[in-house]
């Protein structure tokens, strides 16, 4: 029971209980939205993000930000479409793409760490170099005509459940049990809920928040995978303004941006209930060029209501400390 | 007189000069004094709400949702004047106050409501900018067209001149001299940086800093209704996807600038001359025969090196100033 009521009182929960919210209000409306083909394909829809939020979600708990995370994927989706299109073997692009998450990551770990840069301004800042580096790279042009066997590695189903969508789940349970359960996991929360007490701990403070950087990197250049798969084609404006969605899926998820706060499976949520709305707007005959405000109007609802509830608990905290104090000093 | 200039101010403005010199070099067509100085418009709203974003940043915060008010400013001139039928002055007035609406929401639930900066002005960006295509989407206008047929008078705001000076580099000076006035000459200006400094011990010594906080959030987002009003009579058209992709130049401008984006550092004199660089380089590169598309990496590269070793970082700066120390102590 005590297990159940510490469930019910997690940020994430209620993350939850607002996603299923949204799909029983929408197939209130509309009945089409709660068929297993809809949640499948709703589920698909949200995979690339749900990897950017993983990736983001290691940084974010550092305390430190990533938006270079869009000009990540696109480049890797541009190198990866022209490998595939080449021919090449979709390991040989798996590896590709790896390779340039972690180098990303590395010289954003590196602008951190040595030259002492803020992550802000230095993801910033590799966020328009990376876009040129793929403008360069695909020469303004289009990656098109990615052979069809790529495409069709999106639609395998498994148990009438997409592949991709299985993989993707268990890395995010597999992230997720590494941060909450594996002592070196846990590092990431310490450094970015105390720097200070991470670094008496003897945290490698520094290591870690360069892994973390990588970590995103991979992520976003994995992500920029599916996206070759799933639309087929790369465009050089690929995953443009993606970094901002994506760090407002974090924090509908309750991932803090102040670091130390939150869990990669509430920010997976966050994501689900991001592009859900897309789709709920569909079933629902709402103009489509309504979603932006809806996504917009329900993140600030949600921190400011986030904000109040920690702020309330803050103060009752305080009171009780405060009685605990009168009451030891009249003992 | 000269170390009455702040260095960083120094270098910049030795930058401005050297890019005018390679620039030059490459095309002798970028001399030419009517070239340089209509090549403001096409900055001059990055700038102004760099001004305006550099008081908010200075505060300890950042404003990203510039670029959708812009967005959302353009759309409510555009409807006001051309569909609902007010007065074209009226209907500016209307807009810019509407940016102002936008700054102080995000003011307010930045202040009173303890949330971070960043998120808000997040969620202020995808809301704004969602406002404005729902306008644009409910009131039948082409999304790609938008609103057109302004009159003369519009459109002299941002291409006409005075007395051989182009409009825009009249509306930069102005903007310019207001944010000067307002954050180096004021009281008001003052209680900015003590905030940014110190937030508790600007509240303890009896600064309000919540309406201060507010006010520049104000500020700025009014500072962007003029850029959309400016862009939209530069452009000739009401959209609602202007300045999308504004956000990279107005940070980068803001932080080249020498503004600290942890707070409490920085200026507008700063901001001014970086966003003049970042101007000069893209009408520059264009002329040198260079894609736009690879303008990226110029201000991507800057803004790395720029932070990195150019002394706006104060780790760095410390460092030189260790390193230097102990070699005048070594040479007496």
């Amino acid at each position: 029971m005590t297990r159940f009521s510490k469930i019910i009182k997690q940020r994430e929960f209620r993350t939850f209980i607002f996603l299923i919210l949204l799909f029983v209000v929408v197939g209130f409306i509309n009945t089409d939205y709660l068929s297993l083909q809809n949640i499948d394909k709703s589920l698909k829809s949200s995979l690339i993000y749900i990897v950017l939020t993983v990736g983001m979600t290691f940084v974010l708990l550092t305390g430190n930000l990533d938006i270079s995370i869009g000009g990540t994927l696109g480049l890797s989706a541009a190198v990866c479409g022209t490998i595939l299109r080449d021919g090449g073997n979709i390991f040989l692009a798996v590896l590709a793409a790896i390779g340039i998450g972690a180098f990303i990551g590395l010289i954003n770990g590196f602008g951190l760490i040595k030259l002492k840069i803020s992550s802000f301004i230095m993801t910033l800042a590799l966020l328009s170099i990376t876009r040129v580096v793929q403008v360069i790279y695909t020469d303004g042009k289009w990656v098109e005509n990615i052979p069809a066997n790529v495409k069709e590695l999106s639609k395998i189903d498994i148990f009438g459940v997409n592949l991709l969508s299985i993989i993707v789940i268990v890395g995010v349970i597999f992230a997720q049990v590494y941060l909450s359960k594996n002592s070196k996991g846990r590092y990431y929360t310490a450094i970015g809920d105390n720097v200070d007490g991470a670094i008496s701990l003897g945290i490698p403070v520094k290591r870690y928040i360069a892994y973390s950087f990588v970590i995103s990197g991979i992520c976003a250049s994995l992500a920029g995978l599916i996206f070759v798969s799933q639309i087929g084609f790369v465009s050089t404006n690929a995953g443009v303004g993606i970094e901002l969605t994506v760090i407002a899926a974090c924090v509908l998820g309750g991932v803090s941006l102040a670091g130390g706060i939150g869990t990669v499976v509430g920010a997976a949520l966050g994501a689900i209930i991001l592009t859900s709305i897309n789709s709920a707007l569909v079933f629902m005959k709402v103009p489509a060029f309504w979603n932006d405000t809806i996504s917009g109007a329900l993140l600030i609802i949600i921190v400011v209501i986030d904000a109040l509830l920690a702020f309330n608990a803050n103060k009752k905290a305080k009171k009780v400390r405060l009685n605990a104090r009168v009451l030891q000093k009249e003992a | 007189m000269l170390n009455k200039i702040p260095k960083w101010n120094l270098t910049l403005f030795i930058l401005i000069v050297v890019e005018m010199i390679v620039f030059g070099m490459m095309n002798p067509r970028f001399w030419n004094v009517t070239i340089l100085l209509n090549s403001f418009n096409d900055f001059v709203a990055i700038a102004i709400i760099g001004f305006f974003v550099t008081l908010v940043v200075i505060t300890g915060g950042i404003d990203i949702s510039g670029v959708s008010i812009i967005g959302l400013t353009s759309v409510i001139t555009g409807l006001l004047s051309q569909v609902v039928g007010i007065n074209i002055w009226v209907s500016i007035i209307c807009a810019i106050l509407v940016g102002g609406l936008c700054g102080f929401l995000n003011g307010v639930l930045i202040a009173y409501g303890r949330v971070q900066a960043m998120i808000i002005t997040l969620g202020g960006m995808l809301l704004y900018s969602g406002i404005a295509i729902v306008l644009v989407g409910v009131s039948d206008v082409s999304t790609y067209e938008g609103i057109s047929g302004f009159s003369e008078g519009f459109s002299w705001i941002a291409n006409g001149e005075v007395m051989g000076i182009p409009n825009a580099v009249i509306l930069f000076i102005i903007m310019f001299i207001i944010a000067y006035i307002l954050l180096h000459r004021t009281k008001y200006g003052r209680y900015i940086y003590l905030t940014g400094i110190n937030q508790n011990t600007a509240e303890y010594s009896g600064i309000d800093t919540k309406k201060i906080i507010t006010s520049t959030y104000v500020l700025s987002g009014l500072s962007a209704g003029i850029a959309g009003v400016v862009l939209t009579s530069y452009l000739g058209s009401a959209r609602s996807d202007y300045g999308a992709e504004y956000l990279m130049p107005i940070l980068t401008v803001v932080v080249l600038g020498g503004t600290l984006i942890t707070g409490g550092k920085g200026g507008v004199v700063g901001t001014a001359l970086a966003s003049i660089i970042l101007g000069f380089m893209q009408i520059g590169l264009q002329m040198a025969g260079v894609s736009t598309q690879y303008i990226g990496l110029a201000t991507g590269g800057l803004l790395i090196v720029s932070v990195a070793f150019l002394g706006i970082n104060p780790d760095f700066r410390f460092n030189v100033k260790r390193i230097i120390t102990q070699k005048q102590n070594n040479g007496g």
